[in-house]
Parts: C-alpha cells; sequence; structure tokens
C-alpha cells in the first residue's frame, strides 16, 4: 500500500458547503446559459432597424384596438358640402401670437367651367381643434356606442387633416379605420398557412416515401399556376349573400391556403436533414411517437427561422389584399381596408386632381417595410450559424 | 312571286336610269380615290352615287359643309366594341332624324297604310360597297332563303316581324320595291328599322350566296367551311354576314365606312364606302372623313389618353367624374370637351322586386303606399349636389323634357323629399315601429332589412347606394348592400331572389307615341320590377305568371291596344294613360335624370352639335347626328 | 444521371394531370358561362343579345353535356394541339394568343435583364458592407419597389411619363403601329415606352433577388476555402468573383424555373393597368368573361411551361452542380 494522500495545496481551499447550482443561476449574463428565446431577443436587439420596426408593428397593432378613439371622425361620417377638399394644414401660431393647434376654415366655390370644387382659406376663422372631446358617435368594436376621440375639429368646424374624399369622407378616419381590417388580414392569413404549412410540411419531411412524394406533386401544382386566376376562381364562387364578415374571413382564407407551399417545402427539407440527427434517433428509440418527436424535438429547432418567414410573407398578404381590391373581388364597400381605398383612388382624375386620395399608399408601405425589417432581423438574430 | 329571269331584266333596266346632273368634276373625287377612279378600277362619283342620293341639307345654324378627307381616331375598351361602328353610322331602311321624325334613309321613299301595309323604295342605281346592285333581290335573298330556311333560322322569322303571332306577305313589286303586308296593325315596324341595332331585312346576296347551299356546289362550300374553321354551313353564313360586328372585311355594306381589319387585332381601319348613298346639298359625296379608326386598350385608361388628344371623337368609355381632367386638358389646345344630355329616364333607379320569392317582403313591395314612402324617403336633391354637381334633376323614372310625352307631374310624381310623409306611409301600410326611432318590423315580425343589389361597376352606385341607406334608415328600414356579377345578379334576379336591386330607368328617355311603351310594361323579363310578370308576355303564355297586380295588368292591357291603335292621337293617348299610371303606381323609384355626358372632340371637328342627348335608343349614340357628315377643317 | 432525367420527367405526367384539372375545375367553378357573361354585358349597355344565335353556339360547342364529359373533350384536343375557341373573339384561341406571347416575352426577358443587372452589384455591395448605411439604404429603395402596389406605380408613372415626355398612355408602341411588320420606327417605339412597365414588374423583383444574392453570397463568404484564398494573399475582389460568385451562380439556374410563370403571363396587374399587348390582360379578360376555352388553353399552356421550366433548370443545375447529382437531388 502507498502512501498516496495528497499533499497539502498552496491555495487556500474553503470548506465551507458548496452548491454549483445557487452560484451560477442567478447573475449569469455571459450568455452561456440563456435560453434559445433569451439569446434570440439579446440578437435581435443589436439591429437597431429592426427594433424600431418591431416597437412600431406593435404600437400599430395595440392601435387597431382604439381606432375609434384615434380617429377624428366616424368612417362613414360623409359632408356633401366639402366634397374632394384638399388636406388641412394645422397651424399653431395666428398673427403672431400663439394659438395652439388650429386649422382655418375654408370657404368652397364651385368652377362652374370645369366642374371643380375650389377650396381657399379663410384666415378670418380660426377653428381650434379639440382633444379629448365629444364628436361623431361611433359603436366600438360594432357594440358599445361611444363618441369620445383624441382629436376632434371644432364646434361646427372642419378638420381634414389628409382631405376628403369624393363622398366628403375624411381620408384620415378611413385609413385609420381601413388599418383594422388590413394588418388583422395579413396577421390571419398568415396564421392559416403557417398552421397547414407545418403540419403538411411536417409529416411530408418526416415520413417520406409516398406521402412525401404526393405533397411534392401537390406544391409543384400549386406553384405553377399562377395566382391571379386562383383568385379569381376562388373569389368568384363566394357567395353574394355572405355579410362582409364572412367575406372578409373567405378572404384571408383564401390568401392563407394559397400561400402555405412556400413555407411547407422549407420545413420539409429542414426536417430531411434533421431526421438523421442522433437525438430524433434517441427519441425514437426511446419510444416517442411521431406527432411528438415532430412537434417536440424537430420543430423547435428551427421554429424561429420559420417565424421570421412567416412574418415575410405578411407583407405578400397585405398587397394582395390589396391586389384582389383591384380586380374586384376583396374587401368590398362598405367595409374599409387600404386596399378598398386604393381601389378608389386608381383613376387618372385622383393622380392628375386630387393626388391626396393617394395618402393610403403610406401606411402600405411602412407596415410592409417594418414588417420586412423585423423579419430579416429575426431571421439573423435566430440564425444559430452566424 | 316573280320569275327570276323577270326580275333580272327589271334590275338591269334599273340599272339605265337616268342620274341627275351634278357639278361632279374629277376634283370632288376624295383623295384616296383618285388613283382608282383615274385607273378605271372604280367609276367616277356620279356613277357611284344612286340616281337619286339622299341630300343631306347641312344649311341649319351651327351646320356646314365641309371638304373630304381626314383620319378619324376613337379609342375602345375591347374589340367588341367594333359593333359601335354600324351604331354611329346609323344607314338604315328608315331612320330618325335628329328631330325624331322618321326619314327614308336607304330608302327613297316609302308608303305606309292603315298602319298593316308597307311598301318601300329603294333608290335606283344604289350599289353595295363591293360594287354589286343593291336590289329588290337583296331583299327576297333574306325573306326566302334566310329567314324561312329551317337551317339558319331554327324558330322562324324574327319575332319583330310578327304581329299577333302571324307573318307578313312579302312581296317584289319591281326591282326597287318591295312590299310587307300585315292583317292587323304593325305600329312598332318603323321605329324597330329605325333602332340602333335594326333586323336586317336586306343582305348584300350576290357575296352570301356563295355561302349557301342552294347557290354554291357542296365541294366549294367544304372547302369555305373548312378555310374559316367553322363546322358547317350554318356557322359559316352566320359568321360570314354578321353585320352587327363588322368582323368581315369582305361583306359589302351600306354604311358610310368599311371595316378593312380582320381580327383579331388591336387597331381596326375603316375606310370610306365609295358607293354611299348621301350627299351634301353641293352634290359632294359623303361621307367626308375618310378614314375611321379604333384602338382597342384599357377601358380606365380612355379618359386619360382621350386627355392627352389620341382621340378625335370619344363619346363611350367617358363617364361624368371625368370631366374636370378633361376640361383641364382642354388648354393644351388639341380637344375640346362637350356635355351632352343622357336620355336615361333616370340615370339610377331603386327598383323592387315584385316577383321575389320573399313573400313577406313581395307583399310588402306589392302595396302601393310602401313604394310611394320609399319614393319620398330620398333627398334626391343632396344625391344631386353629390354625386352630380347639382347638374341633374330630380325626377321621378319618366321621359324628359326633350320629349314630346314629358309632363311636368310625371317628374314630380312622388319624387319630393318627405320623411314625415314617408313615416305616416310606412305606419298605414303596417310596417310598425316599436319604438320611435328603431327599426321597423315586417308583417311577420322580423326587422326590416332590405338587401338592395348591384352590379356597381362604377363608384358612383356605390355612392348612391350610401346616401340611400341613410335615408332609409330615417323612415325606420335598414339597408345592406350586396354587389355581384352581372350573371349571378341576372340568375338570382330572375329566381326570385333579389328583393331590390339598383338599375336604371328607361332606356329610352326621350320617346314619342310612335315608339312602343313596352317598357312601361311587363313586356320582358329583362325588367327588374317583373321579371316573371314579362317573362309570360315574352314567351307568349308559355312560361313565367300573368300579372297578378291590376295596375300591371292595366300596363299590359294598355300596352295591347297601343299596338293595335291606328292613328296617332290614340297613341299619344295611350302613352299619356301609361306614364300616368306608371309614375303614380311608382312601379320603379326613379332618382335624376338630365344627367350629363363629357363628348370629346378634336378641336378642328365640326358638324358635331353643340349640345345633344345621349343615349343608345333613340339616338343611336352619335347615329342621329350623322357622323357621316363630320369633317375635320384644316388649318383651324 | 440519366436516371435522374428519366425520373423526373416520369414524374412531371401526373402533375400535369393534375394541373389540368385543377385548371377545369378553377374554370367551371364559377357560375354562370361565357354565354350568360355575353348577354349580361349587352344588356348592361342596353342592347339586346341575338338569343338564337346564342343557343346555336351552345349546343354546337358541347355546353349542354357534363362537365367530365367536356373535360375529356378539351383535354384531347389540347393534346392534338387545338386549343378551342374563343367566344368573346370569336375566332380559334391559337389566333387570339398569337403575337401577345413574343411582346410577353420581350417584356419579360428585358425586365428579368435589367432586374439582374441592378440587384446584382447591389447584393455584392450588401454582402460585403452588410449592415452598414449603403446596406440599409439600397435595401430600403429596393423594398419600397415592393412594397407600393403596382397598380398604383403604374398608373402615376404613366401619367407623368405622359405630363413631363409626352409618352403616349400606356400600351407598348404607338396604336399606328399595332398591325404593322417590324421596322425601325416601330422598335424605337416600343423601346420608349417599354421602359415604364420594366421599371414597374422589375422593382417588385429586384428587392428579393438582391436579398437573395446577398443571402447566398454570404453564405459562400463564410466557407473555409475563402479565408484561405484570402490568408493567402488573394486580392479581395478575385476571391469574390472567383469563387463564391460562382458558386452562387447556380442559384440563378435554380431562380429560372420560379420565374418562367411571370415571364409569360407577364406581372398581369401591371399590364392591366397600362394596357401593354401581352397576355396578361387578355388571360384576366378571359377569367371575368368565362371564356373557358381561352382561359383553361392558356393556364394549362402557362402551367405547362413552368413545369417544364423547373425541369430544365433542375436537370442544368445538376449539370452544373456535382453536389446535387451525388446527393441524388435538390437539397433546398
Amino acid at each position: 500500500m502507498s502512501d498516496h494522500t495528497p499533499a497539502p495545496s498552496t491555495h487556500f481551499v474553503s470548506s465551507a458547503p458548496f452548491d454549483p447550482y445557487l452560484v451560477e443561476a442567478d447573475n449569469d449574463k455571459s450568455g452561456s446559459h440563456a435560453s434559445q428565446l433569451r439569446l434570440t431577443w439579446w440578437r435581435f436587439r443589436r439591429h437597431k432597424l429592426a427594433l424600431v420596426s418591431a416597437i412600431l408593428l406593435l404600437a400599430a397593432y395595440l392601435a387597431i384596438t382604439v381606432i375609434e378613439f384615434l380617429a377624428p371622425y366616424n368612417v362613414h361620417t360623409r359632408n356633401v358640402d366639402n366634397i374632394y377638399a384638399p388636406p388641412q394644414q394645422v397651424h399653431l401660431f395666428h398673427e403672431g401670437a400663439f394659438v395652439g393647434p388650429f386649422v382655418y376654415g375654408r370657404t368652397m366655390t364651385l368652377d362652374m367651367k370645369t366642374l371643380r370644387r375650389n377650396y381657399a382659406d379663410d384666415t378670418g376663422d380660426v377653428q381650434k381643434l379639440r382633444f379629448f372631446c365629444r364628436g361623431d358617435s361611433y359603436r366600438f368594436w360594432g357594440m358599445a356606442e361611444g363618441n369620445v376621440h383624441l382629436v376632434c375639429p371644432a364646434e361646427d368646424g372642419e378638420f381634414f387633416l389628409l382631405g376628403t374624399d369624393r363622398l366628403g369622407r375624411d381620408v384620415l378616419s378611413r385609413i385609420l379605420y381601413g388599418a383594422r381590417i388590413s394588418l388583422t388580414i395579413g396577421l390571419l392569413g398568415v396564421m392559416t398557412s403557417f398552421v397547414l404549412g407545418i403540419v403538411i410540411g411536417g409529416l411530408a419531411g418526416y415520413w417520406g416515401g409516398w406521402f412525401d412524394m404526393v405533397v411534392q406533386r401537390v406544391t409543384e401544382v400549386l406553384q405553377s399556376i399562377p395566382s391571379i386566376p386562383l383568385w379569381l376562381a376562388m373569389a368568384a364562387i363566394m357567395p353574394a349573400d355572405w355579410s362582409p364578415l364572412v367575406v372578409y374571413l373567405g378572404i384571408t382564407f383564401i390568401l392563407g391556403l394559397l400561400d402555405w407551399t412556400g413555407l411547407a417545402r422549407a420545413v420539409r427539407s429542414k426536417l430531411l436533414a434533421l431526421r438523421e440527427e442522433d437525438y430524433v434517433l434517441a427519441a425514437q428509440m426511446m419510444g416517442a411517437k411521431s406527432p411528438r418527436i415532430i412537434g417536440r424535438h424537430l420543430v423547435p429547432g428551427f421554429m424561429s427561422h420559420l417565424i421570421a418567414s412567416a412574418t415575410l410573407t405578411i407583407p405578400g398578404m397585405i398587397l394582395g389584399e390589396t391586389t384582389l381590391s383591384f380586380l374586384g373581388l376583396g374587401i368590398r364597400p362598405p367595409i374599409t381596408s387600404w386596399g378598398v381605398l386604393l381601389t378608389e383612388a386608381r383613376t387618372i382624375n385622383v393622380v392628375a386632381l386630387y393626388p391626396w386620395l393617394l395618402f393610403p399608399v403610406i401606411p402600405v408601405i411602412v407596415i410592409i417595410l417594418a414588417f420586412n425589417f423585423m423579419g430579416d432581423g429575426l431571421r439573423d438574430a435566430a440564425d444559430p450559424y452566424n | 312571286m316573280m320569275k327570276r329571269r323577270t326580275l333580272l331584266s327589271l334590275m338591269a333596266s334599273a340599272a339605265a336610269f337616268p342620274r341627275p346632273l351634278f357639278a361632279a368634276s374629277f376634283d370632288n373625287e376624295p383623295e384616296p380615290l383618285r388613283e382608282r377612279v383615274a385607273a378605271g378600277q372604280l367609276p367616277a362619283m356620279r356613277d357611284r352615287l344612286p340616281s337619286e342620293p339622299r341630300i343631306v341639307a347641312l344649311d341649319e345654324p351651327g351646320l356646314s359643309a365641309g371638304q373630304p378627307g381626314g383620319r378619324l381616331r376613337i379609342l375602345v375598351g375591347s374589340q367588341r366594341d367594333i359593333r359601335y361602328i354600324p351604331i354611329f353610322s346609323y344607314s338604315r331602311l328608315i331612320g330618325f332624324d335628329r328631330h325624331f321624325q322618321f326619314q327614308p334613309d336607304i330608302l327613297r321613299a316609302y308608303e305606309v297604310e292603315r298602319e298593316r301595309v308597307f311598301t318601300f323604295h329603294l333608290r335606283p342605281g344604289h350599289r353595295w360597297s363591293d360594287g354589286s346592285p343593291f336590289t329588290a333581290e337583296d331583299f327576297r335573298y333574306v325573306w326566302e332563303d334566310m329567314f324561312h330556311n329551317k337551317k339558319l333560322h331554327k324558330g322562324g322569322i324574327p319575332t319583330m316581324l310578327r304581329v299577333d303571332g302571324k307573318e307578313p306577305r312579302f312581296e317584289v313589286l319591281d326591282a326597287v320595291t318591295v312590299r310587307y303586308s300585315w292583317d292587323d296593325p304593325n305600329p312598332d315596324f318603323l321605329a324597330e328599322l329605325a333602332s340602333p341595332v335594326a333586323t336586317r331585312l336586306m343582305q348584300p346576296s350576290a357575296y352570301m350566296k356563295q355561302f349557301h347551299p342552294k347557290y354554291q356546289t357542296p365541294e366549294k362550300l367544304a372547302e369555305l367551311i373548312k378555310q374559316q374553321n367553322v363546322e358547317d354551313w350554318v356557322a359559316l353564313h352566320q359568321k360570314m354576314s354578321r353585320s352587327a360586328r363588322p368582323e368581315n372585311p369582305d361583306l359589302p355594306t351600306l354604311d358610310p365606312w368599311v371595316n378593312t381589319t380582320a381580327p383579331p387585332s388591336g387597331y381596326f381601319v375603316f375606310k370610306r364606302n365609295p358607293y354611299f348613298h348621301r350627299v351634301d346639298q353641293n352634290g359632294v359625296q359623303l361621307p367626308y372623313i375618310d378614314e375611321v379608326t379604333l384602338s382597342v386598350g384599357s377601358g380606365d385608361l380612355i379618359s386619360a389618353k382621350t386627355a392627352s388628344g389620341e382621340s378625335d371623337l370619344q363619346v363611350t368609355n367617358l363617364d361624368f367624374s371625368d370631366y374636370t381632367f378633361l376640361k383641364n386638358a382642354e388648354e393644351r389646345g388639341t380637344i375640346e370637351v362637350k356635355l351632352w344630355k343622357r336620355t336615361q329616364g333616370s340615370r339610377v333607379a331603386l327598383i323592387p322586386n315584385l316577383n321575389c320569392t320573399d313573400l313577406v317582403w313581395r307583399n310588402v313591395f306589392r302595396d302601393v303606399r310602401v313604394r310611394r314612402a320609399l319614393s319620398l324617403a330620398i333627398n334626391r336633391d343632396e344625391v344631386n349636389k353629390a354625386v352630380f354637381f347639382g347638374l341633374g334633376q330630380p325626377s321621378a323614372n319618366c321621359p324628359l323634357p326633350e320629349s314630346p310625352l314629358f309632363r311636368q307631374r310625371y317628374r314630380d310624381a312622388w319624387a319630393g323629399f318627405d320623411p314625415d310623409r314617408a313615416n305616416a306611409l310606412l305606419d298605414e301600410a303596417g310596417l310598425t315601429r316599436p319604438a320611435p326611432r328603431a327599426e321597423r318590423l315586417l308583417p311577420d315580425g322580423r326587422p326590416c332589412s332590405l338587401i338592395i343589389e348591384t352590379t356597381a361597376d362604377s363608384g358612383f352606385e356605390t355612392d348612391v347606394l350610401e346616401l340611400v341607406t341613410d335615408y332609409f334608415w330615417k323612415v325606420g328600414i335598414r339597408v345592406f348592400t350586396h354587389v355581384s356579377h352581372r350573371e349571378l345578379f341576372r340568375r338570382r334576379l330572375l329566381n326570385g331572389d333579389t328583393v331590390m336591386t339598383l338599375w336604371w330607368g328607361l332606356d329610352n328617355g326621350i320617346p314619342a307615341a310612335d315608339m312602343s311603351p313596352r317598357e312601361l310594361a311587363p313586356t320582358t323579363n329583362d325588367q327588374n320590377q317583373w321579371p316573371l310578370w314579362g317573362l309570360h308576355e315574352l314567351s307568349g303564355g308559355g312560361e313565367g305568371r300573368p300579372p297578378e297586380l291590376e295596375e300591371a295588368q292595366a300596363l299590359l292591357d294598355l300596352f295591347h291596344r297601343w299596338r293595335r291603335a291606328e292613328t296617332f292621337g290614340e297613341r299619344e293617348a295611350i302613352w299619356h294613360e301609361m306614364l300616368e299610371l306608371f309614375t303614380q303606381q311608382v312601379f320603379t323609384i326613379g332618382l335624376l335624370n338630365s344627367v350629363l355626358q363629357p363628348v370629346v372632340k378634336n378641336r378642328k371637328l365640326r358638324n358635331l352639335p353643340e349640345n345633344g342627348l345621349y343615349g343608345f335608343e333613340p339616338t343611336s349614340y352619335l347615329g342621329v347626328y350623322m357622323p357621316d357628315t363630320f369633317w375635320f377643317e384644316k388649318g383651324a | 444521371m440519366l436516371r435522374y432525367i428519366l425520373w423526373r420527367i416520369a414524374v412531371m405526367i401526373p402533375t400535369l394531370i393534375m394541373i389540368s384539372m385543377l385548371v377545369f375545375t378553377i374554370i367551371e367553378l364559377p357560375p354562370g358561362d361565357f354565354f350568360e357573361s355575353y348577354v349580361e354585358e349587352l344588356r348592361a349597355i342596353g342592347e339586346k343579345a341575338d338569343t338564337q344565335e346564342i343557343e346555336d353556339l351552345k349546343a354546337r360547342y358541347g355546353f349542354d353535356k357534363p362537365a367530365p364529359l367536356r373535360y375529356f373533350d378539351w383535354v384531347a384536343n389540347f393534346v392534338q394541339g387545338d386549343f378551342g375557341y374563343s367566344f368573346e373573339y370569336r375566332m380559334p384561341v391559337a389566333d387570339v394568343v398569337g403575337d401577345r406571347v413574343w411582346l410577353t416575352v420581350l417584356v419579360s426577358t428585358v425586365t428579368i435583364i435589367v432586374t439582374w443587372l441592378i440587384a446584382f452589384p447591389i447584393g455584392i455591395y450588401s454582402a460585403t458592407h452588410k449592415y452598414s448605411w449603403g446596406d440599409y439604404g439600397l435595401t430600403l429603395v429596393g423594398l419600397i419597389g415592393i412594397a407600393v402596389p403596382n397598380f398604383i406605380l403604374a398608373l402615376v408613372m404613366m401619367y407623368f411619363a405622359n405630363i413631363w415626355f409626352g409618352t403616349s398612355i400606356g400600351h407598348l408602341m404607338d396604336p399606328s403601329f399595332i398591325n404593322e411588320p417590324m421596322s425601325w420606327a416601330k422598335l424605337k417605339s416600343i423601346l420608349e415606352h417599354l421602359w415604364i412597365p420594366v421599371i414597374i414588374i422589375g422593382t417588385a423583383g429586384t428587392a428579393g433577388m438582391v436579398r437573395r444574392v446577398r443571402a447566398n453570397l454570404l453564405d459562400e463568404m463564410h466557407k473555409q476555402y475563402v479565408t484561405t484564398a484570402r490568408a493567402k494573399g488573394l486580392h479581395p475582389f478575385r476571391t469574390l468573383i472567383k469563387y463564391p460568385f460562382r458558386m452562387s451562380l447556380n442559384f440563378f439556374i435554380s431562380d429560372i424555373g420560379s420565374i418562367l410563370p411571370s415571364i409569360i403571363s407577364g406581372a398581369e396587374i401591371t399590364a392591366v393597368v397600362l394596357s401593354l399587348e401581352t397576355t396578361g390582360p387578355m388571360l384576366i379578360r378571359a377569367l371575368q368573361n368565362q371564356d373557358m376555352y381561352l382561359a383553361g388553353s392558356f393556364l394549362m399552356f402557362l402551367a405547362i411551361l413552368t413545369v417544364i421550366g423547373v425541369l430544365v433548370s433542375d436537370i442544368a443545375l445538376a449539370i452544373l452542380d456535382p453536389r446535387i447529382r451525388l446527393q441524388g437531388g435538390r437539397t433546398k
């Protein structure tokens, strides 16, 4: 027997009881123990543009809930004395003195030669804007009556920040109300295609074999046919007596139905690669069934990538809605969406004489850009190989 | 029926009739024809005209005789629209002049005996556009070889030629005279011949005979069938003879311009017809304009293109809302914009369906108080102001002041704005209101939710509906709008699924007593207010149902009486009875008429009226204003 | 290799059959048929249709036969080259489509070339200067191209081109040239009108292509062999062009497959707004009017082209990239 007691060490060793988990868990900011989600979030935060976009979108979606309050007028309010009125400028100073936000009243004259309505500012008529005021009545989400607005025109006055359309309806209010429809269509449509894409693509990728073959053929078929005829056909068969709400849901469903193929292919190819991994083998050996393997082990691995892809298809949905409106198939009046507003504006008269009716293009662009930047940021952040 | 040989000899002698002397010198020949005349390929103008051409006197104020020459460019929205040219050209056996009097056009003269016997005299020496003679043979060909050929006309002769189901007798009296005789009066006949798309009683037989098995060898016929890619000689004959859409460049015509471009094409060129039968008061052969071109493009772009000067004469595909834009473009110096008046009895009308399957609504609408109330609930002045710039005329669905049948009381019939009275009438009719400003209830307890259907292609219909929704809400009726495609719309209408539709009013808003009052009575299944009653009449009693409202039956009876009326006075009296009944019963709720239509022309184009009436019937769009008399002033 | 090709071709057949059934259903689905559309259109402008003629046409073209029979008739004819009869134009489909196809090819080819010319440099710049202001700025411009709905852009551009440059509104050439044979003047007119549709359709595709070029290039640039080359002293530019660039070329080939549908249908919406003489507007009209043979045959034609295009690009890819050949299929 040899004498192998360790020599006394030259450094201090504490003899107090030691629990490794206690020490490490709380204040580790180095990233070595953070969850996937946390990692993604930190990386996402670094892309300033993506962050800004995300905040903007969040604000937009929150605003949708209180549109009735934010819009100066009710979406249906019309004013036949103010048809095709150009945008009004908000002033702060009247004749040198600070008055607060106000607009000048306007007088309208009819030019009988060109049949045009001309509006001129009446600098004597100061109309102060009111805030948190009572204005047009509305039904909040179609249910509760209310009439409090964030900003209203002066009593007996007008406030058309972005002008009016051919029935004298305030463009700003219509854009705000339209946001509710346009933004949610994108979301619902993407959810539809998301679910379809993951389920079908997942099963195809995991099982392979004949199911995969069939799915591949089906996706090929759907991708070979130009989208517009498919839309035309599907929209044409929607019965005429469906209520506008059901039509709206039908449209989102159609848009989602025709979009799942891209996602399905991505899921399928990822799964084809990943199913050979060891951890999958291990799970199979432990007796896990297919849905569990797919749902619990495989998919979360690239979920963030999927979400990023999905985010990038929302703009396509919003644009799809405008295209459908253009073809006369999408949302129709009296429901307002940006597509409806743009379709009403797509005549040469508008471009030449009433260009403020093209303002709905701006929120479309901003939202689409926001989704794109956010999606890019998400994808870069979620990509573990960067 | 005379023997062919006799007919031929008469034709030959017709060709020898003397021609009146005009100051026709060589220089009068329009430029495109000069070469051919010089080379002897074409006879001189004097010989191309019939011996008695139609002299169009251009001496009314605003008109002037002009010079030949120039190309007229027109824009259309689809290839199908080449059908406008025969409508614009308005070359008919008998036509309307701009004062809506009958005027023999292709015919030299005509006689009518007791509304039963119509004798037509052709112009001797009149030729088709390819030079072949236009004679009674062309009428006989149609009568015997087309109308009475079981294969070409399965259902027999066209309905407009039947009176009480009976055919007329057709006689050829000589080479230039034919006669149609009925046993009972046919007051519609002349108006039918003068309509925008008239039944053709004549065809260029010399050309068409090559497609008919009676005159053509089977081998040659088979060859032609193959060449034209059709199935049999019937399709061949129909395809080659189609003149409503002048797609066959070889088909001879009596119109002022002949199509020279075979479809498909995006650009059609119509060249002058050297044998056209009209001349101006100086003996210059019409048309003045050498060429009319149709450029096919998207309908939405037409107003933009017109504004940038790409069209010399544009009436179609322009709407009132384009006016400001076009007027601004006038400053660029190439075009001039006029405003004509549309001839519809009402530009938009709300039409309840008295044949709908929803029995409750059906009975509600059959109560005249309800119809009157709805009409009184509408603020026509506001609609006018909002949608038509205040330039329309609020009115019930009735003739315009330009019609001799206009009466102020028709226009005002239940067309004022009186929501109080409307509410009172609705209360009387039994549509109760549970609370002072609540929605009314139908007799069976359901809420009064009215679905108005439309095909709303253009924005202003949706605008009108928005306004109407508000007005009806104030009298307790909630409106929902449904937009459908046209076929679906019509099918729903015929099935009775639609309760109320938004359509337009009377097609012909400037009728005269001699024109048929068929729009006022249930006569076709086209009418949105009573499609089934109309079908009953149209099918001769086989389909649909007879009118179930005594007022509608009264209108139908009056219509039948008009068809048997023998004097102008009788016809006028019947018209007034019908109009009184029609407007008082408010079978259609008219909103406003006399709406304006922009008409754009090249600044140098002359003889287009400053103020005209625009509509399909009876003006045939530009037809009665005679586009063949339009001319370009050089250097203007 | 040969096995791969034969396999892909064999698999194409069921795809095409499924497509034909889908196309037929699409055409048949909306209620009504061409004749009802035709009657309605006439009625809408106040004219009366010749119902006799219509009944005859209906019987003649077998519209009284049940759907499956009509389907087989159509497919049988199609395969033999008889594309059917267009009711709107009243002539065989082949005659109607005629000229439009080559104009569509012209527009689309020019658009794609222009898009490539623009997207490539931008993509390369973006990849090499990742996250710089230039990168963001260019991406922004490209995205705006996607974000603005095409029909608005077309309308606005068309209007201003007319006001500022006097370009005639819409179309691919001055109307008087439409039936004329090709000449220098006609060509000049076409070029004058071509740039608007190219810009509009191109902007929609540019951003996507930029992003793909960028992504592909980035993938390649981080590979080991690039680092090695740089370490060994190869000039950065050459490093870029010689290796990664060629690798990312193969994405072009695979892209062709997906671009083919847009080549022929020619960005339908823009074409409709600008009234171009391409096949897009014709297809949309045919669908709206339910001109069955025209719409159906043309859709079928488009689908076949796409499937063939994908096949060709797959084969080309396999030839080009040995990895795919060896691994036996697309990996993405």
